[in-house]
């Protein structure tokens, strides 16, 4: 770090806490875990208590975690307001280096709540050429149940996989209107420290009696 | 390290920049010797010590274009003592014991004890470097050859 950012986040210097344990290997575990979830989209894994770093106030140990996992200097981030607390902007900026935007066009990856999922406009869905340089978006829900049940088809599915994600229908109807494959935004649905991925790949089918076409 | 001197504007700035100069410049047994005193307090780890590399550039003659030197490992770490007081530090070098004994230095530095560690540990310190930095530019320039051209004989 130079020393003009040293003196700028001397002011916040109080909110710094330890991140992962071991910088390396968790991160590698984590990113390993992040993996996982986008090639099996719908299949819940799970983060070992070991490799989860120190609770930081407002948010999930899966998304601090894959936060410090996934970012760094080259990856500005986008904060919900729920997670714009001087503690995340602190220690996200001093752990993973990222910067913070508040335009949600140049961000690469996106940290949200659930209040924020009726509206995913703004966010890059990278272009035909380079459809990689999407925003990555990473949602924290209290749970990973407890929703109306969908059906994940497409590809690292062999046939159908079942999700109950707590999400509303405005979600899924934002995310089918901004899939334009290859262009396209894959998430991250993030839980206590559980991690669920879908891709922009996936299709999502719901129950045929309630079917509104989502698929 | 250079680049410190357009922000020691403020004089805090300025003060903690000497220290921290200072402190970079140690060898590791010259914080040794202070060791007890430095971690006799309860702190933890916010950055542990970790090992990189970061580029040196530099300006032909000071003043030129500047070009890349090379690269040099470095090893940082940053502490905070139990009271909030946060210290860096950024030591030439893969020596992770000597980094932390830095941060924990800077961090005391910062607090009421300031006056305390300034004369226990900088101003010692400091004045070492200076005097074999004097004694090494002595050396050099009891090495220096004036040339001076004759006047060339015609005939």
């Amino acid at each position: 770090m130079s020393t003009t950012s040293v003196s700028a986040t001397a002011a916040s210097a109080h909110l710094l806490q330890p991140a992962f344990a071991d910088p390396v290997l968790d991160a590698q575990r984590s990113f390993r875990a992040a993996l996982k979830a986008l090639a099996g989209p719908g299949i819940a894994q799970s983060l070992l208590s070991a490799q989860i770093p120190p609770h930081l106030e407002g948010l999930a140990s899966a998304s601090h975690a894959l936060c410090l996992a996934l970012l760094d200097i080259d990856t500005p981030l986008w904060l919900a307001p729920k997670f714009d607390t001087q503690a995340i902007r602190a220690n996200l900026t001093f752990h993973c280096g990222c910067p913070i935007v508040s335009d949600r066009q140049n961000a690469r990856f996106a940290l949200l709540d659930d209040s924020q999922l009726h509206d995913l406009s703004g966010f890059d869905l990278g272009n035909d050429r380079y459809p990689d340089q999407s925003c990555t978006l990473l949602i924290q829900l209290p749970s990973l149940q407890g929703g109306r049940q969908v059906a994940f088809q497409g590809p690292g599915i062999e046939t159908k996989n079942h999700v109950s994600l707590p999400l509303q229908e405005a979600f899924w109807e934002e995310r089918e209107s901004r899939n334009d494959f290859p262009r396209g935004i894959d998430v991250f649905f993030l839980a206590g420290s559980e991690l669920m991925g879908l891709p922009r790949s996936t299709q999502v089918a719901f129950k045929p009696v309630l079917s509104k076409g989502g698929a | 390290m250079t680049a410190t001197s357009a922000l020691s504007s403020r004089p805090e700035h300025a003060a903690r920049q000497h220290w921290i100069g200072v402190l970079s410049r140690t060898r590791r047994a010259d914080l040794l010797t202070h060791e007890p005193a430095l971690r006799d307090a309860e702190y933890q780890l916010i950055r542990a010590p970790e090992i990189g590399m970061t580029l040196v550039r530099g300006r032909m003659g000071g003043s030129g274009a500047p070009f890349n030197v090379g690269e040099m490992s470095v090893t940082r770490c940053v502490v905070r003592l139990a009271d909030g007081r946060t210290g860096y530090s950024y030591l030439a070098g893969r020596d992770k014991a000597h980094a932390e004994l830095a941060a924990l230095a800077d961090a005391h530095l910062q607090g009421a004890q300031q006056a305390h560690w300034m004369r226990e540990l900088i101003e010692p310190l400091a004045q070492a470097q200076a005097a074999s930095r004097s004694r090494q530019q002595a050396e050099t320039a009891a090495t220096k050859v004036d040339f001076f051209t004759l006047v060339r004989g015609e005939n």
